[in-house]
């Protein structure tokens, strides 16, 4: 405070004006509170938070987007887990979750491990970082391109001897190929992220180690694993919430295969949200889709506590 | 086992080049020859498939919708976010700390979930199917992440410079305006090219909102593309285009802030 009543080379009458204001800064700025953070909390507040209740409140009706709204508390919810189409479809968020989930953590962590001393980081850095850049849609529908039957693989296949080779796009191996093509899509991202906190463990903790005489997993499991930590906290509800929103990598097959739906083995549960209300082919069933919508932010919910949980642990100043 | 890590990672640099590479190569043939050699290079470099992609299959209207809606929103959602951020940042109270957490718990909702209430919540004011209703529902669903980037970001500007500005009797929106944004620039153009990104791929929102050719923005209309040769025959040409027209203006922008990109999706997460 007392630094703010030096005398300054401005003009005379201005200090006796913000010293009396006394603070004063802090003051008139809360009189901003209005104008400066009401637009925003307004558009936040109409456009998604009250759709968010308004989700909740739909999920107990039954409801076709027209006429009579009919409270049917939780039925939805009961037949939504019957539904063995949505028990599928959550099946397929929660592999996508966890299976592509840990394959992308295991690999980005190596190759963050591998570009930490590698020549040429920054290009390698730069280049897989780029996918993320690309709508999932392309990578769909190359990845189309390339599996189908006249398609790349089978062309390189072809030479090796392979005369019969796998229906790549057939109902049952849709699914697993979509997976695969999400951690080749999604690495690049997390690795630059787990770089970062790769980056910045300082180098003498290594030197350390190397006195020491610790081998590399020794050094993986003392030093860098625990000064990582909390990135991968990061990085874990990061993936949590953007795996649950997977819709147009699926979207795009059911474009290609002619009847506007993919093949339900692939559906995740946005695609079931969105196809149970805007499909045409039956009459919406608003009340079941947001149902299924919110079970997806229950899940989500749930699992970012339970992670922080998990991943919280007494912070490692370096 | 370095050399063979090393290796392995320009491995994967090379497949990732040569896929895109690949991928404009293709869009300069024609559909018969990719089919015969999906391997083969263009004989010439004819725009052909462009020309067509963008006058037959109407891409260059929605690349028109895209552009204008995602700068648009990507300009208003800066400009409404910045205010609030700075706001949060600065103020130390209980209000403006819960306000904060308010605003970073919509992060965590997938957007699945306001789906159909915004689609019955526009369709009653009359503006599904229309590039405005787009452009509002992208401002409202943008206002978490800038945000909270955003105040993020004004909390590592140091306090300093406004004070000394207040010193010489500047009013607080004064000090914002003249003092504040000049130095805050960097982090509003990183924000702002983040959600031109973000807006430019987002398909869930713009296939239900949308239903009119006219009103068709890039992914829309890709999806529509794919569609259509269903029933029309392959059109592998015009669709490795309009792939093109959908991935080359993100490569632009990519090669021209790069560096900022990364820092900003990647910096203030480990924190």
């Amino acid at each position: 405070m007392a630094t703010r009543v030096l005398p300054r080379a401005s003009s005379p009458e201005t200090r006796p004006k913000s010293a009396r204001r006394g603070g004063s800064l802090a003051d008139q700025r809360r009189r901003l509170l209005v104008p400066f953070v009401g637009p925003a909390l307004l558009l936040y507040l109409v456009l998604f938070v009250i759709p968010i209740f308004g989700a909740v409140w739909i999920s107990f009706h039954k409801w076709a987007g027209s006429g009579p709204m009919a409270w049917t508390g939780i039925d939805n919810y009961r037949q939504l887990v019957q539904d063995p189409l949505f028990r599928q479809s959550l099946g397929n968020t929660l592999k996508l979750l966890f299976v592509v989930g840990i394959a992308i953590f295991v690999l980005s962590f190596a190759m963050a491990l591998i570009l930490r001393d590698m020549a040429g980081r920054k290009i390698v850095r730069s280049v897989i970082f780029f996918p993320h850049l690309v709508n999932a849609l392309v990578y769909g529908i190359l990845v189309g391109f390339i599996f189908n039957p006249d398609g790349l693989t089978n062309s390189l296949l072809k030479p090796l001897g392979v005369n019969n080779p796998p229906q790549w796009l057939a109902q049952e191996n849709l699914f697993p190929l979509i997976m695969v093509t999400m951690v080749w899509m999604t690495t690049g991202y997390y690795t630059t992220i787990l770089m970062a906190g790769v980056d910045r463990i300082p180098v003498y903790y290594y030197e350390d180690c190397a006195l020491a005489g610790a081998n590399a997993w020794q050094r993986l499991r003392h030093v860098v694993l625990p000064l990582t930590w909390d990135v991968f906290g990061v990085c874990a509800v990061l993936w949590t919430i953007s795996s649950v929103k997977i819709f147009e990598i699926i979207w795009i097959f059911g474009a290609s295969n002619g009847s506007g739906v993919p093949p339900t083995q692939t559906w995740t549960a946005a695609v079931y949200t969105y196809v149970t209300a805007f499909s045409g082919d039956s009459i919406p069933a608003y009340g079941a889709a947001t149902a299924s919508a919110v079970v997806s932010l229950f899940l989500v919910t749930v699992l970012v506590v339970l992670l922080r949980r998990v991943m919280r642990r007494d912070v490692i100043e370096f | 086992m370095r050399r063979l890590g090393a290796g392995l990672m320009w491995l994967i640099v090379l497949l990732n080049v040569a896929f895109l590479a690949w991928m404009v190569l293709q869009a300069f043939r024609d559909t018969r020859s990719i089919l015969a050699t999906p391997w083969g290079l263009p004989k010439t470099f004819s725009l052909e498939n462009f020309v067509e992609a963008w006058t037959v299959s109407d891409f260059a209207t929605a690349a028109w919708n895209s552009t204008w809606v995602t700068l648009v929103s990507s300009v208003l959602t800066v400009a409404v976010a910045a205010p609030a951020a700075y706001y949060l940042s600065r103020q130390e109270s209980s209000l403006s700390r819960g306000l904060t957490l308010f605003f970073v718990l919509g992060l965590g909702v997938p957007v699945q979930v306001i789906l159909i209430p915004l689609f019955v919540m526009l369709n009653s004011v009359e503006l599904v199917d229309s590039l405005v209703g787009l452009n509002l529902v992208y401002i409202g669903l943008s206002m978490p992440f800038t945000v909270f980037l955003l105040t993020g970001f004004f909390r590592s500007l140091p306090l300093e410079l406004e004070e000394a500005a207040a010193l010489d009797g500047a009013s607080p929106a004064r000090v914002f305006w003249q003092v504040m944004l000049p130095v805050a620039k960097g982090g509003m153009l990183t924000a702002f090219v983040l959600q031109v990104i973000g807006h430019w791929n987002e398909t869930l929102l713009s296939v239900t909102l949308l239903h009119s050719t006219e009103n068709y923005t890039l992914p829309v209309a890709l999806i529509s593309f794919v569609q259509q040769q269903t029933y029309s025959g392959a059109d592998w040409g015009g669709l490795f285009a309009g792939l093109c027209i959908i991935v080359i203006p993100m490569l632009a922008v990519y090669v021209w802030l790069g560096r900022r990109l990364t820092e900003g999706l990647t910096l203030g997460m480990g924190k």
